[in-house]
């Protein structure tokens, strides 16, 4: 190889590297992307780390309307026992939903979950969700699910979001495929022995 | 020094037999040559789609189209064969291989069998692709692609997965191919040619090759994780099972926005030569021209998501997407008045090079002004996905393009043939293709204010008016476009041939110092620049 074909041979190799760099960071940006939802609450991702209970409560109130959705794979059936609650700001609440296996074979789901307007994200704080966890139905089971969580005051101090007056909570539940020796280790909660179901209105 | 590398080139000219110099080519010449012809081929095949797809539109009702999923397909190939399969080529793989290592002195391109692997997968993406609209119902997705359209609950059956899979080839053949350019531009240039010497073509085709290495393989990066989420189960763009499809978005629009660039840079080189030339001036501002470009480059890397302002992106958000694509209008502008100014005090020749540089300029400047209008996050709201857009982008990429393409074919075709085109009629095909765009392209932004929704194969009766004089426009750039084959075939057969030099005075860069035709091996032995004006 002469100089000059070495020297070429090298700086194409350069490129490439810089080529499988690239193809790594599109790659790397499904964690970034999340991490930076979660981090600013866009695209209305919930901050689920480091959830401090609330300071205080205000009288100022807001409506929270509460949304269920499914996974056409995974055969539950999926509502909210409440449509829509109006909570002061800061004061903990809890929300029920009820799902219910209605196939043949017990399933595994999880459920993701965002809020509308996205902007409100960064002020509504779950402390405890069933979300959090995956959950295991067996056929024909009916749990209630909670979520505890607070609308922080701080709403109303931001110029952004002061306007708010209704706050969305979304989820969707899907299918989680698990092999046996997952399910047995999978950290789970025993949801009948985690509250009493409220009654059913 | 002229005489000298002629004189040498001529006792070597010697070239292989048929098969062996276009199906097994590594000369930068040929090879150069094979891409302006698969972009001519592939013109024709986007063109009668286009024409077809304004035959529909020439009236309201349902005329020819009845099949909505096969509109959709026409709307989807016209762009990816435009932008991959025409502009492409013919800009970076035509005009590229021809002319950078004939502007700075060397023999030919530092990879030349990666060359030939270049333009070979970019023919197979193209036969992919033209298989991924025979086999089963055609992508009907768009250019862009966007799931949930495009995933397997919509577009079930192969055709998305030929289209991505054409897509990832002719991707491997670009990066491939500016691998090639870098290495070449950097390591291959004549003694003396530095860098700031280099001409405006050379440094258009450095900046593109670094676009496509940073921008591509984050489109590849995006498109398999589509194939996987169509084929293999899982769920990066699914919001059903954690995914988010605004994450697609993200990553095609990160790769998308350099890619207008990567079209339009190219186009930006040829127009800065000509302008020189038929001015006979050196370009105004060389330097300037030159970073004014690079910045083009830089900043077009941080203002994608200015084509998704209705995903809903927070005040902020949109407040810098906003500025962040205005401040590319300075660059731009900066390359605009430095044209202009090369113009100011020339001695201008109306040749047809020079004709296609100011129409160019036209062009891009009314695409430019519409795309300062559409960068208004708010004003964006309304405009969105309505024929002001496909008016703005035609203007400003795709037709500009095409007149980049126009403008390089009649003022290298002396050199790569040895023949003279026919003035007369090549004038004629100026004219008539530069009033037919107009008339095609104009009353869009019209209809688009209206609000005419885009890739919709019916409209309500008020937009009739605006719409029959864009389809007319459509027929009258087809006679441009059916003139510019008989331009090139009577340039072809002509018994007139040219000189090495056929510009004079004003062209002063290197491919005018080898004859014409330009010999099978050029710069053998390599000239010397030193002490050289810039891109003299």
């Amino acid at each position: 190889m002469s100089q000059r074909a070495k020297k070429n041979a090298r700086f194409a190799f350069m490129l490439t590297t810089l080529v499988a760099a690239m193809i790594g960071l599109s790659f790397a940006s499904v964690p970034l992307y999340q991490l930076f939802c979660q981090v600013t609450g866009y695209g209305g991702t919930l901050n689920t780390e480091n959830v401090a209970a609330p300071t205080g409560v205000s009288d100022k109130t807001v409506k929270v309307r509460f949304d269920a959705n499914i996974n056409p794979d995974l055969a539950w059936r999926f509502k909210p026992l409440q449509r829509e609650v109006t909570v002061k700001l800061g004061e903990e609440n809890l929300a029920f939903y009820e799902a219910e296996n209605v196939g043949s074979k017990p399933t595994t789901g999880q459920a993701i979950f965002n809020v509308t307007p996205f902007k409100a994200a960064p002020y509504f704080t779950k402390i405890e969700c069933f979300c959090f966890t995956e959950q295991t139905l067996a056929p024909g089971q009916i749990v209630s699910m909670p979520v505890q969580y607070y609308v922080d005051p701080e709403l109303f101090e931001d110029l952004d979001t002061k306007e708010i007056s209704t706050i969305t909570l979304s989820y969707t539940f899907y299918p989680i495929e698990l092999d046996e020796s997952e399910q047995e280790d999978g950290e789970k909660i025993n949801l009948s022995a985690w509250v009493t179901a409220p009654n059913k209105s | 020094m002229s005489n000298e590398a002629t004189a040498h080139d001529h006792h070597h000219d010697h070239k292989p037999p048929f098969f062996q110099r276009w199906f097994c080519s590594t000369n930068h010449k040929d090879i150069g040559t094979l891409y302006l012809a698969i972009s001519m081929v592939a013109a024709i095949i986007g063109g009668l789609m286009s024409w077809y797809i304004r035959l529909e539109l020439a009236e309201p009702g349902i005329q020819y189209i009845d099949d909505f999923q096969f509109y959709n397909v026409l709307v989807t190939a016209h762009g990816f064969i435009m932008v991959f399969f025409v502009v492409m080529p013919a800009l970076i793989g035509g005009f590229g291989n021809w002319f950078v290592p004939l502007m700075i002195g060397a023999p030919d391109m530092a990879f030349p069998r990666m060359n030939n692997i270049s333009f070979w997968l970019l023919v197979a993406g193209f036969i992919l692709l033209l298989l991924s609209a025979v086999i089963g119902d055609g992508p009907g997705t768009g250019w862009t692609v966007y799931p949930p359209l495009s995933d397997s609950n919509f577009h079930p059956g192969p055709s998305v997965d030929f289209g991505i899979l054409s897509l990832h080839v002719a991707g491997a053949s670009s990066i491939l191919g500016a691998i090639n350019l870098i290495v070449t531009i950097f390591n291959m240039r004549a003694p003396g040619m530095t860098i700031h010497r280099m001409p405006l073509f050379v440094w258009a085709i450095l900046i593109t090759a670094f676009l496509l290495l940073l921008a591509l393989p984050v489109l590849a990066g995006a498109l398999t994780m589509l194939l996987t989420d169509r084929n293999f189960g899982t769920h990066f763009f699914d919001p059903g099972a954690g995914g988010d499809p605004v994450l697609w978005q993200h990553l095609f629009w990160f790769f998308g926005h350099p890619e207008v660039y990567i079209i339009i840079i190219p186009a930006f080189g040829i127009i800065s030569q000509v302008i020189s030339t038929f001015s006979q001036k050196p370009v105004f501002g060389y330097l300037g021209m030159a970073y004014a470009m690079s910045a083009i480059g830089v900043v077009g890397f941080v203002v994608w998501a200015h084509h998704m302002f209705t995903v809903g992106f927070d005040v902020d958000t949109r407040a810098y997407f906003t500025v962040a694509t205005m401040v590319i209008a300075v660059p731009t502008g900066v390359k605009i008045f430095s044209w202009l100014a090369t113009m100011w005090g020339g001695s201008i020749k109306m040749e047809v090079p020079m004709l296609y540089a100011l129409a160019f300029i036209f062009l891009f400047v009314v695409g430019g002004v519409t795309g300062i209008t559409l960068a208004n996050a708010s004003a964006d709201l309304v405009f969105h996905d309505t024929y002001f857009v496909v008016a703005h982008f035609h203007y400003v990429m795709a037709i500009a393009a095409i007149l980049g393409m126009f403008c390089g074919f009649f003022y290298w075709i002396g050199k790569m043939s040895g023949k003279q085109y026919p003035r007369g009629l090549a004038k004629l095909q100026f004219w008539v293709f530069f009033i037919g765009v107009n008339v095609l392209f104009f009353p869009q932004h019209f209809s688009g204010l209206a609000g005419m929704p885009r890739r919709i194969p019916d409209y309500p009766d008020p937009y009739v008016a605006w719409n029959y004089i864009s389809s007319v426009g459509a027929l009258i750039t087809a006679v441009g476009t059916l003139l510019f084959f008989v331009v090139l075939w009577m340039t072809l057969r002509s018994k007139e041939t040219v000189g090495a030099n056929q510009w004079g005075v004003g062209a002063t860069t290197l491919e005018w110092t080898v004859e014409s035709p330009a010999p099978f091996h050029t710069h053998e032995e390599l000239p010397d620049m030193t002490g050289k004006a810039p891109a003299e």
